[in-house]
């Protein structure tokens, strides 16, 4: 049963504005207000540039009952800039974080989701530095193929998307952490014998892209020219 | 032989020290950076490094000289406070654009679906430092490294520093690496 109306807040941790993590951020923002939240979304790489004040972030986040971090990874792990906005909620004194509720979800580009999990336990490691309720984390493993799209047009993946962040809002609603049903939703399941014939689609389309836009010298070694 | 160091210790730190002295008296050929020091800007997930620029970002910013030497090295020495289990921002602003260190394309190694590395099999030695006794971000730390080592297909270590221990243990450590 739901216990009360959250106010979320959905960190946007791409630099893409409408890429996958936005598109997630979309949809779950979406499913929040169906179900009487109400949430907002806004893009870590804002208060990095400074097109946004910091002191609004944190203003943001102390009125928030729910903060969650959705993000690509980068060389394994969150964006520089979404490390730099939560050293900076967890240096600020004035940014109080306890008992908020905080969860993520991160995604990659390969199907493994093993690779999202340093993401994840950077999230974990910081709601446990700020004193806050750490809620689980969700691991996708499509997100280069959905490329920023709606997941209400992406078919049965995007439905299976949508149920898994549903059932997680339900759960966090009722002051529950995010089920395994919901990682089990969304787990690419790709046999590694079919990751040759993938690994060649995919190097046969960066091939055909490269020379529209020019480049056949896609193996160039350029900094030791 | 030559080693670059990417060191996003605080300034004055007796870590970066024994690590620079230690690397110096093996090594006559040392890049070091200090990406505090350097106009590195996020990476924006353009996209450019596959397709239009190939291996080189399109950024106009410092990072195309730790790119460079990289890139000609043999042995990568990352420093950083561990913060959340993994790399501080000032040492991840750099490691982020290390994209540009493979290929587009991909491979299978092992069972698992990689980027080939542009420049061929080099060393990663990262040491993390922080205060503190906690197992769960010394494990995550050293699981980021060898991911990252994993990704770019290096051969790594990982050492993890206490800002509490005695200088001598820090240096013994620091020797059983480097």
């Amino acid at each position: 049963m739901k216990l009360s109306r959250k106010k979320i807040l959905l960190i946007n941790g791409s630099p893409r504005k409408k890429g996958t993590s936005a598109s997630f951020a979309r949809t779950i923002k979406m499913l929040a207000k169906n179900s009487g939240d109400t949430a907002e979304i806004v893009h870590a790489i804002d208060y990095f540039d400074r097109k946004k004040e910091l002191a609004d972030f944190y203003y943001l986040a102390a009125k928030s009952d729910v903060i969650a971090m959705i993000a690509p990874i980068y060389s394994d792990a969150l964006p520089f800039f979404d490390i730099w906005l939560m050293e900076k909620m967890a240096d600020e004194p004035g940014c109080d974080l306890r008992n908020k509720v905080f969860f993520a979800v991160g995604q990659c580009g390969f199907p493994d989701i093993t690779r999202v999990e340093p993401l994840i336990d950077e999230c974990r490691l910081f709601a446990l530095e700020t004193w806050m309720k750490w809620f689980g984390g969700l691991a996708y493993g499509g997100g280069a193929m959905i490329d920023g799209t709606h997941l209400e047009n992406l078919g049965k993946e995007g439905e299976k998307l949508t149920k898994s962040f549903e059932i997680a809002l339900e759960n966090i609603g009722e002051n529950k952490k995010i089920p395994s049903a919901c990682q089990d939703l969304i787990t690419v399941k790709i046999p590694k014998i079919l990751y040759r014939p993938l690994a060649a689609y995919l190097n046969r389309k960066i091939k055909k892209r490269a020379k529209e836009n020019g480049n056949a010298g896609i193996m160039k070694k350029v900094y030791l020219d | 032989m030559s080693t670059v160091i990417i060191d996003a210790m605080e300034k004055g730190s007796f870590i970066s020290k024994a690590v620079v002295d230690r690397c110096r008296e093996n090594e006559k050929d040392i890049s070091l950076f200090k990406p505090a020091d350097m106009n590195i800007l996020p990476c924006r997930s353009c996209g450019a490094c596959e397709y239009k620029s190939p291996g080189k970002c399109v950024i106009k910013d410092d990072m195309h000289d730790i790119l460079r030497s990289i890139a000609k090295g043999n042995i990568l020495v990352m420093l950083t406070q561990i913060r959340f289990g993994g790399y501080s921002s000032c040492l991840k602003k750099a490691v982020d654009r290390f994209m540009n260190l493979c290929f587009p394309l991909y491979t299978v190694r092992q069972g698992h679906l990689l980027h080939p590395a542009r420049y061929g099999e080099k060393k990663l030695i990262a040491v993390g430092a922080y205060e503190g006794d906690s197992v769960d971000q010394e494990n995550c730390f050293v699981r980021l490294v060898e991911n990252n080592a994993w990704n770019l297909q290096y051969e790594h270590k990982s050492i993890i520093i206490k800002f509490s221990e005695d200088i001598m243990k820090i240096k013994q450590k620091i020797s059983a690496v480097l």
